[in-house]
């Protein structure tokens, strides 16, 4: 590249050629395009660099002093352009008289960056911040709820000195303050990054943080009279670099080293944004977002944090079957010969089969191929949507997470009116739900079918359609099961099981020993309790057996294969494979499935 | 005016001193009125920047300043004409403003108080020549809050001139409008500085921001903004008036023309003093203020506001406020506002005072800043009640190093080296006192 096009590090375009600009850091050269900071190139490339106040997603404050680096540029004959070049023929190297943070660098052509790694001034300096960090920061790390996945500790261990040489009192700050409803602070934990306040500020611009008082006093707070209430708030949690904002609903819960977290989705609404359920135990404690550049970034709404009691609590205890107008717990066995009585005694066209944007695509396609068997029209759905509910970013109109995926199964919403009048007409023989509440919906009351048989797939003991329902086969939940779900933006994701179900299932097994190798609270776990796992299956081990039992062909086949045979043939889903689908997700639309 | 002869004795920098006129805040009674003001020639200046096109034109007016030599005067000394050059040039609909820094809270530090009390008019004159030169719709006035009665003052003055035409749309019947507005500031010493008051004005909280982008590129708003002290823009109407050679020939000539010393301290007759740059700290303290308070004997001084390194009084001999004579004596020009102290002042309490401002004042965003303030104030304040240790000035010494050069702005430098310096040049005393202490042994 011609070295005159490059004046004062940038680089100005004098070809539609992409230049290639070098950079060496630690001795090691890298090469890169246009003009990017320091730190993120460094961390994108695994040379780590200790930093606080640095979120990809914000603004850069350099405000911590932490990443501090040596940064040099080549000594250029200012008329030719030409790099001076010592005896031995290395270029000379102009070191700026302080260090730079290297999160605020704008990377430059020749560049030379010493990091710790190879500069006793930037390691004693990183050092001596971290000292600088702790003197007022209250090490009641045994009590808080951030140790174990906290910046300041980890760091502190790599990165900083000894002991400390402080003798004084700390200053004293507010603690335990309630900021919001979710929110709460403890001033003195706090290290003043202002990623808090800038997330407010750029991210949900909801401005309801700022920083109050002055020096090292310093900690955010709202305006007086204020309440930190926006439907964002509990991000600032994730992204404190210490245990100054925990959640006032999970604190002192569980350790982080208590729980395991399993790469998920929120099932909230549509928007299908990126989660990690955390787990002990079999239970579910809390949702933290997973980044996702393209569907969530690192944000999850405070609604979809809230929704991990549903996991817990009202889950059904196995299969029953209602027995002279009781319903009585059974086996599965017993549950699926029960199925197939109830359906083989109605005429198969007349079966009103309800999908659900609840459950997987999956699920739907076998309850689809099922009803297909029977001779039953193609199932509907039943969509839940709030008008007005959504704000364009991460909170949807859309309250279910799969209802584009029943759309592109040829799984259309259900017309009440019709189903009204066929119900009217004794036109419907038998109902067949998947994992949703027509009831409760709305869709038909009680009454209306309460003398035809109704087969319920559920999640909860809650669900008011139990009871008017024949059989009652407890359903497995996103936490418990293996399936895809299709955003309203058309991503399809796949989820992985973050607790166990009660039974055995080879495929759930092999798919938690990815999502969760750590092993806790499975059967593994000499700690584990064994109520905590709920006796349910997933719809893609239930759909088959019911088939089996009513003498149809069904072999089972793991979720990943099934998503296998609707990629063949089913257009919408061209090309959909779970190795496609990742940790992120795919946009079919970008991989040739037709709309 | 005459020029400044040469001094009686031939030795000083700044020229027969004695004779010298005041320019700054010349002898005239209530001059700070708009009539007086434009009765003795007031707003002269400005009409002929405004009216004169071909000798005045924008660029001429920096080219004047530049030939002056004018260094700010808020305590960096950065030559004013070279920043005004760096105002990027005129883009149609991008507005450029000034920010003019009254917010002097450096202690030790009163000069700008007496300007806007004695000669604001000067200032108005000054701030619109310098819109004129770099062609700035609007000035930020910044006075600090607890100038409360001064910022009335100017207020008061201020409307008058809305009123009569001098500011605000087609000054004086020609085609230049400009602004100027007066932001009163709410008590924090970090607002002086340029970035931080920038985003005071624009309403934020006055953390300073990181340079590069220089206000010059990103300013108020986003927009190219110059920053110059009110002393800075005061002298431009002289250099206009009375042209740059005049200028350039006060006092010495890498710092010259009249500059306004705040003497406090032990000192007989404390108070802000015009004369030009390159005074001897001897004459400054003898002649002009009196002498040391009670006829004793000089101890230490410290030359530009508390940030600027103390010099000890054997140090100070033939040594003259301007840039080069002070970096020579290891101290700095700063804002010229000198802080006398005598025989009797115990250095460790005078430090201790010091710190404890820097702690109370540092805004907190910067971690060595925010964290090393406040553990320095700790040990000196130890020391000083008599329980330090020797291993308490190493720490002191350390913080200074891990604090120097580390952080958004230049709190943290002015913090640390008054510690520095102090415990180097009266090592003697700190150590007598760590030595007294109950824990002497350790």
């Amino acid at each position: 590249m011609p070295a005159k096009h490059i004046r004062d590090g940038v680089i100005y375009a004098a070809t539609h050629v992409p230049t290639m600009s070098k950079i060496t850091i630690d001795n090691k050269e890298y090469a890169f395009q246009g003009q990017p900071k320091l730190l993120q190139f460094c961390l994108d490339r695994g040379v780590e660099l200790p930093h606080f106040c640095y979120h990809p997603a914000l603004s850069i404050p350099a405000n911590c002093r932490q990443c501090l680096v040596e940064v040099g540029m080549p000594i250029r004959d200012r008329e030719t352009g030409e790099i001076a070049r010592n005896d031995n023929g290395e270029p000379v190297i102009r070191w700026m008289p302080k260090l730079d943070t290297s999160c605020s660098v704008d990377m430059a052509d020749g560049m030379v960056v010493r990091t710790h790694r190879t500069s006793e001034q930037v390691e004693r300096a990183q050092q001596d911040n971290l000292e600088f960090l702790l003197i007022n920061h209250p090490l009641d790390c045994p009590i808080c709820d951030q140790a174990g996945h906290c910046p300041l500790q980890n760091q502190t261990y790599k990165y900083g000195p000894e002991g400390s040489r402080f003798e004084f009192l700390k200053v004293r700050k507010p603690k335990k303050v309630v900021l919001g409803p979710r929110v709460m602070l403890d001033g003195e934990r706090c290290i003043n990054c202002t990623r808090c306040t800038r997330f407010t500020d750029e991210v949900s611009k909801s401005h309801q943080l700022t920083i109050i008082e002055r020096g090292v006093k310093n900690y955010p707070m709202t305006a007086p009279g204020e309440v930190f209430d926006e439907p964002y708030s509990m991000n600032v949690i994730d992204i404190c670099p210490v245990g100054a904002l925990t959640s006032i609903d999970f604190r002192f819960r569980a350790r982080i080293w208590e729980m395991s977290s399993a790469p998920s989705i929120t099932v909230t609404n549509a928007k299908g944004a990126n989660c990690a359920y955390w787990v002990r135990d079999n239970l579910v404690l809390r949702i933290t977002p997973r980044a996702n550049p393209h569907i969530n970034e690192y944000w999850l709404p405070d609604e979809d944090r809230a929704a991990y009691p549903r996991f817990n609590e009202h889950r059904p205890g196995g299969p029953r079957v209602r027995i002279a107008g009781e319903l009585k717990s059974v086996g599965w066995e017993a549950a699926y010969a029960r199925v197939s009585e109830l359906l083989g005694s109605v005429e198969g066209s007349n079966v009103l089969f309800l999908g659900s944007p609840y459950a997987t695509v999956e699920d739907n396609y076998l309850l689809g191929k099922l009803a297909a068997s029977v001779g039953a029209p193609a199932p509907v759905y039943i969509p839940h949507v709030e008008p007005g509910a959504g704000d364009g970013w991460l909170i949807t109109d859309d309250k279910t997470p799969n209802a584009e995926g029943c759309r592109r199964l040829g799984i259309h919403p259900v017309d009440p009116a019709l189903v009204h009048a066929r119900l009217e007409a004794d036109e419907i023989a038998a109902v067949y739900v998947l994992e949703d509440d027509p009831v409760a919906s709305g869709l038909f009351r009680a009454v209306d079918v309460q003398d035809i048989p109704v087969i319920l797939h559920t999640y909860h003991t809650t669900n008011e359609t139990i009871a008017v329902a024949d059989v009652v086969l407890p359903a497995a939940m996103v936490v418990e099961t293996v399936g895809t779900y299709v955003s309203a933006d058309g991503y399809a994701q796949r989820v992985w099981p973050a607790k166990a179900i009660v039974g055995v299932n080879r495929t759930l097994r092999m798919e938690m020993g990815v999502s969760r190798p750590d092993s806790h609270g499975t059967p593994f776990d000499r700690w584990h309790n064994a109520s905590n796992r709920v006796n349910c299956k997933p719809s893609w081990e239930i759909l088959p057996a019911v088939a089996r039992s009513m003498g149809l062909q069904s072999d089972d086949a793991s979720p990943g294969a099934i998503m296998q045979e609707i990629a063949h043939t089913i257009g919408a889903f061209e090309g959909a494979a779970y190795e496609s689908m990742g940790a992120h997700g795919v946009r079919l639309a970008e991989i040739g499935a037709t709309v | 005016m005459k020029m400044p002869s040469p001094s009686r004795n031939g030795s000083t920098k700044a020229g027969d001193w004695r004779s010298y006129e005041r320019v700054l805040l010349p002898p005239v009674r209530d001059l700070h009125r708009f009539d007086v003001y434009v009765k003795h020639g007031g707003y002269k200046a400005l009409r002929a920047v405004l009216t004169h096109n071909r000798k005045w034109a924008p660029g001429k007016v920096t080219e004047a300043v530049k030939a002056s030599g004018l260094r700010g005067r808020g305590g960096a000394g950065f030559p004013t004409g070279l920043k005004w050059s760096f105002m990027p040039p005129i883009d149609p609909g991008t507005p450029r403003y000034i920010a003019c820094n009254g917010d002097e809270s450096e202690p030790g530090t009163f000069k700008d108080r007496q300007l806007m009390e004695y000669n604001p008019h000067l200032i108005f004159e000054g701030i619109l020549i310098a819109a004129r030169a770099m062609q700035i719709d609007a000035t930020y006035l910044y006075i600090r809050g607890e100038y409360a009665d001064w910022i009335r003052h100017m207020e008061h003055e201020l409307a008058k001139l809305y009123m009569e035409g001098y500011v605000g749309k087609r000054i004086l019947g020609t085609d230049f409008s400009s602004d100027i507005i007066i932001h009163k500031g709410a008590g924090a010493y970090i607002c002086g500085e340029e970035t931080s008051l920038l985003e005071s004005v624009e309403g934020k909280r006055a953390y300073p921001r990181i340079k590069p982008p220089f206000p010059a590129q990103k300013g108020l708003w986003g927009r190219p903004t110059t920053v110059n002290n009110v002393e800075t823009l005061a002298c431009t109407p002289l250099i206009v008036n009375r042209g740059a050679e005049w200028f350039a020939g006060i006092g010495p000539e890498k710092h010259p023309g009249p500059v306004l010393y705040g003497m406090s301290g032990h000192v007989e007759r404390p108070g802000v003093y015009e004369y030009p740059t390159g005074m001897l700290i001897t004459d400054l303290i003898e002649e002009v203020a009196g002498g040391v308070r009670g006829g004793k004997k000089l101890k230490a001084i410290v030359p530009g506001g508390a940030s600027v390194p103390v010099l000890r009084a054997d140090m100070i001999d033939g040594v003259t406020m301007d840039t080069e004579s002070l970096r020579e004596a290891g101290s700095m020009m700063g804002t010229a506002g000198m802080l006398v102290m005598d025989e009797d002042t115990d250095m460790v309490k005078f430090l201790r005072r010091v710190t404890r401002f820097y702690h109370h004042e540092s805004c907190g965003q910067c971690t060595p800043c925010r964290e090393g303030t406040g553990w320095i104030e700790n040990l000196v304040t130890r020391i000083d009640e008599g329980e330090g240790t020797l291993r308490d000035l190493d720490i002191l010494l350390d913080l200074c190093d891990q604090m120097e050069g580390r952080t958004v702005c230049a709190l943290a430098d002015a913090a640390a080296w008054p510690v520095r310096n102090t415990i180097q040049r009266f090592r003697e005393e700190f150590e007598a006192k760590c030595r007294q202490s109950i824990y002497a042994m350790a």
